[in-house]
């Protein structure tokens, strides 16, 4: 056989030269000298959709910005890549993060200081949000994050059905109730017209339910430095037996998932539903006669389990000051413009947004902003927070309360075992 | 015993020893070692080093976030054999190749007995039979997931046209595995099919010219003849799956990222979610170990158990 | 350039026969064929579909007016394209860095002698035994130290680490006659330019089946990729579908839109050079 090899060297090495090249140039980012803007969120329903316009809108206004947005699957694959991405060092300029997971996401290590001068300089200040929210954002005496807005756990009311169970005052709105009693009367009202079911809930994840039940009767999850669980039994068991009762009675279903929440709450099955405010689109996509209002205060006090999604600054290794300064610009420009993402039912964080005439006449969106300052955030620690580990154990445990599969005893017995192996576990931030 | 590979490059003369150059003595004594060293390096660099430091951290707390990297001694190997989900995701794992492994192995036979023919209709079948392997996991598992989906999947459109009742196949605990099997069969069986092919069109013709002299018909040409032929393939086909069944990851995190109730979730999917998801580098890369010294065992003890008859392939 | 071991080329072709056993295995073979074609053929034909037609019960088989939207939606988002650049670079360099740099080492252990040659490569064949999977922590933390997360060559650089490529290229050189190199030799060639102009050219099947697979192995892979990138703008096509997958939320045309899209090079790659795969499987026996 012989060798023939004459063109083969060549060829190759003009290849991966032409790659190499390839490779620089991309490897670069764009050639120029625009500051760049690169924003990750993990908003894939609805307000994915509102976010979207809001960022074209941005874009139009900013063409000397190069700014990109990614949405990634929620939850944690979401917070998994961001934590990956900026252990990487090659981070985006900015993405957003659920207030109560940003002590577990280890901000020293894994977020960039926000830095006030610029935010400051971009028209945006600490008195324009509600200091508990943004002492929230404080860790180690730095601002790690920019609080957009506020979501609490809220109460959808079908105005027709309420009508007719007489649950209405005289300006159309829900009477609001105080104390398990009326509740529990407000409810059979509505489940007499409906003839299935007053309030559709999600009994295969209960935990916001519950924690806004629990919070009401001031109950402590953790010790003040977050080593010790002090779930105070009783009060756990009061909550458990309510939402036991709520399905036995047949005022709540015995099994629906989220999905079923929303379409019982569209169909009329149920008359009311108890949830996070972001469905609020879905229901006037709907076209069906509702309304919204603070979650009724069962117990002592106003509590309503939230949170709040806030923009941070991951880590990156080589920070670019002119792409920083975009970003914050960027930033304070998003929270100027938070109206149209209240809108979809968040309640702006930014005051001067918050007190403005257009949220006002947002109706039902502007109905339950009463609730902000008495948004109950998720028990710190670092397995804690929306859609961390903590929320999965607890749905795990009370999914089969409303069933009846499991008593309200067991359930807590098998929930605080399980976050005390958490608690256990060492904590790696 | 007959030879099954396909036809190779025969030594034209048996090797001759190296013959003595004209170079200096250093560069013929080491320069050799120029050849091995652009792939030596990459391979310290990116298999040993990661070995060793792997082995390195399960000794610490070290975390993702960069806070923390203390010595543990051997606490992280404790809790290993502690934690119910290191046992319950192995034993996912091991479920997964039980139940994945032979119908791989035995679809891929009679796929390779079908499609062992000439022309265009050979051409087709080999197609059809292989295409799936080269689509990208993701490509698969969306294809699958919308396939089972309930309401208008083709599954479950068939079940309810045929008046059967739905089935919400990646959300039941005992039914989600089985889907996971079926599209990894669907998916991956092309390769072994492959192998069988290759092994087939190894035996001589002659073999069956002869057989059918002696009047065997085709029945018994098959379980005479063919089959005992291809018992070395099986072998290492089986080898081959057992070993990749058990690093199942892709198509289970990306159908059911472990659920139900983490009733698919598979060892290295609790490493992933240990290290990355949960920060707890340290305690991932023990687990990571435990899983190596599994896979090592199999391989070796099947090493033993097939070594000796030939060749290893 | 192979020549056969077994006469396979001298087999006299027997008159074909039509059996009843022979038609059967004929039908079987094409119902087994189509029942693994439907996946593919249900994907194409849903995202033909318009939207709502996809969700639709009973199910409709064939889309009542096909449309090409969802594909013009999918490619509009712009990621794909940037995906399929990204799948493209990376296997490329892949193939390209494992050929050359396996060819090299092989050549080495095959013809070569230097003090610790044996110890060397019974440690490489060693870690033919090491799955990538769980090495996955400690090499993302590597890279994390060496600035490699999100690039190219963080992606590439521990998929050419592929001793089973090293074992099968040594032994097919050790199969290799020294009479060419010694003849090359003669004419003043070094060992370098021997490699290149004797060894290469001499297993260039071998090395084109190889090549091949390895190119399948490094479009598909999955694990790696989706571990050392988190920027979408870096991700290959089988790792970014994975991320967007939920931005679509229930729009299954586009979702198979984009399934299609992204199955479809490695279909075309793999059917025009089918023959080269069905024997690259025979010749090497490698992955799994």
């Amino acid at each position: 056989m012989p060798p023939d090899h004459a063109p083969f060297r060549p060829g190759r090495r003009a290849v991966l030269g032409g790659l190499l090249g390839t490779l620089a140039l991309t490897g670069c980012g764009a050639l120029n000298s625009k500051p760049k803007v690169r924003e990750w969120n993990l908003f894939g329903g609805g307000d994915g959709a509102r976010l979207l316009q809001i960022h074209q809108q941005y874009v139009a206004e900013h063409p000397d910005v190069a700014f990109e947005a990614h949405t990634l699957a929620w939850g944690p694959p979401f917070y998994t890549k961001l934590a990956m991405s900026a252990a990487g060092g090659r981070s985006p300029e900015v993405a957003t993060l659920h207030l109560s997971r940003l002590k577990g996401f280890s901000p020293t290590t894994m977020l960039d200081p926000i830095p006030v001068d610029l935010l400051n300089a971009a028209g945006v200040q600490q008195s324009d949000f509600l200091p508990a929210t943004w002492d929230r954002c404080v860790v180690d005496g730095k601002l790690y994050a920019v609080p957009l807005d506020q979501h609490p756990f809220v109460l959808y009311y079908n105005t027709e059905i309420c009508k007719k169970a007489g649950l209405l005052g005289p300006d159309g709105k829900i009477k609001p109730v105080k104390g398990v009693t009326p509740f529990l009367d407000m409810l059979r009202a509505v489940k007499d017209v409906t003839g299935k079911y007053a309030v559709s809930v999600d009994t295969t994840s209960p935990w916001r339910l519950w924690y806004t039940l629990y919070g009401q009767l001031e109950g402590e999850f953790f010790n003040e430095d977050s080593t010790q669980l002090v779930l105070d039994d009783a009060k756990a068991l009061e909550a458990l037996d309510l939402i036991a009762k709520l399905a036995s009675e047949g005022l709540t279903p015995r099994s629906a998932n989220y999905a079923a929440l929303v379409a019982m709450f569209t169909n009329g099955d149920a008359g009311m539903s108890f949830n996070g405010e972001w469905e609020v689109t879905t229901y006037q996509t709907a076209k069906m006669p509702f309304s919204m209002a603070p979650f009724p205060v069962v117990y002592d006090v106003p509590k309503f389990q939230g949170d709040s999604h806030t923009f941070v600054l991951p880590h990156q290794a080589h920070r670019n000051a002119d792409d920083t300064k975009a970003t914050i610009e960027y930033i304070a420009w998003m929270l100027k413009h938070s109206v149209e993402w209240a809108a979809g039912g968040h309640i702006p964080a930014y005051q001067p947004v918050a007190k403005s005439p257009e949220y006002l006449e947002l109706k039902p969106q502007a109905e339950y902003r009463s609730t902000a300052p008495n948004v109950l955030y998720d028990p710190d620690a670092w397995f804690s927070g929306s859609g961390a580990q903590l929320e999965n154990e607890s749905a795990a445990a009370f999914s089969g309360i409303a069933a009846g599969q499991i008593t309200p005893k067991a359930a807590l017995a098998q929930f605080k075992a399980a976050t005390q192996k958490l608690l256990d576990t060492p904590s790696p931030v | 015993m007959a030879v099954e590979t396909p036809p190779r490059v025969t030594p034209g003369t048996p090797p001759t020893a190296a013959k003595a150059g004209t170079e200096q003595p250093w560069k013929e004594r080491w320069g050799g070692l120029f050849f091995v060293a652009p792939f030596l390096l990459l391979f310290v660099l990116f298999m040993l080093w990661p070995i060793v430091s792997g082995l390195w951290n399960s000794f610490f707390n070290t975390s993702l976030a960069g806070v923390k990297h203390e010595f543990l001694g051997l606490q992280n190997w404790r809790d290993l054999f502690g934690d119910p989900a290191v046992w319950s995701s192995l034993k996912n794992t091991l479920v997964f190749t039980a139940m994945s492994t032979p119908p791989l192995v035995i679809i891929a036979l009679v796929m390779a007995l079908l499609a062992n023919r000439k022309g265009l209709l050979g051409w087709l079948l080999r197609f059809s039979y292989f295409a799936p392997f080269v689509l990208p996991a993701t490509v698969v598992t969306l294809i699958w997931v919308w396939i089972y989906q309930p309401g208008f999947g083709l599954v479950n459109g068939l079940l309810t046209a045929g008046g059967f009742a739905e089935i919400d196949w990646l959300n039941t605990e005992n039914r989600a595995m089985l889907a996971v099997v079926i599209t990894t069969v669907w998916w991956t069986v092309g390769f072994n099919f492959l192998l069988y092919l290759a092994a087939l069109q190894g035996i001589p013709a002659q073999v069956y010219e002869a057989a059918a002299i002696d009047g065997a018909n085709g029945r018994q040409q098959l379980f005479r003849i063919t089959l005992p032929l291809l018992s070395r393939t099986t072998g290492l086909i089986v080898v081959l799956q057992l070993v990749a069944s058990l690093k199942i990851f892709d198509q289970i995190y990306l159908m059911t990222t472990g659920g139900p109730n983490h009733a698919t979730r598979p060892i290295i999917m609790y490493i992933y979610e240990t290290g990355f998801t949960s920060y707890r580098i340290g305690y991932a890369s023990a687990i990571s170990y435990l899983f190596f010294a599994i896979i090592v065992i199999v391989a070796v003890a099947q090493f033993k158990l097939f070594s000796g008859r030939g060749e290893a392939e | 350039m192979t020549t056969a071991t077994l006469p396979a080329s001298t087999k006299p072709s027997r008159p074909v026969r039509w059996t009843f056993p022979k038609a059967a295995s004929a039908v079987g073979a094409v119902i087994l064929a189509v029942i693994w074609l439907i996946p593919l053929l249900w994907a194409l034909d849903t995202s033909l579909k318009p939207e709502p037609e996809t969700t639709r019960a009973p199910i409709t088989w064939l889309p009542e007016a096909p449309t090409a939207d969802a594909y013009r939606s999918v490619i509009d988002q712009g990621d794909l394209i940037r995906w399929f650049f990204n799948s493209t670079i990376v296997s490329v360099l892949v193939t390209t860095l494992t050929l050359v740099v396996s060819v090299l080492a092989a050549y080495g252990f095959s013809r070569t002698k230097f003090p610790g040659r044996k110890v060397l490569f019974g440690l490489i064949i060693a870690g033919i035994l090491v799955p990538p999977q769980v090495l996955i922590v400690p090499l993302f933390q590597e890279m994390t130290g060496l600035g490699l997360v999100d690039t190219y060559w963080g992606m590439v650089l521990p998929q050419v680490v592929a001793p089973v490529m090293v074992f099968v290229l040594k032994k097919f050189f050790d199969g290799i006659s020294r009479d060419y190199e010694d003849a090359a030799r003669v004419d003043g060639a070094s060992r370098w330019r021997i490699v290149w102009s004797v060894m290469v050219p001499m297993s260039r099947p071998i090395l084109v089946a190889v090549g091949i697979f390895t190119f399948i192995g490094a479009w598909n892979n999955f694990l790696w990729p989706f571990i050392v990138t988190t920027d979408p703008s870096m991700m290959t096509i089988p790792v970014g579908l994975a991320n967007v997958q939920g931005s679509y939320g229930l729009r299954y045309a586009q979702i198979m839109a984009s399934a299609v899209l992204g199955g479809l090079p490695l279909l075309i790659v793999y059917a025009l050079f089918q023959r080269h795969v069905v024997r690259g499987v025979g010749d090497a026996g490698i992955k799994g």
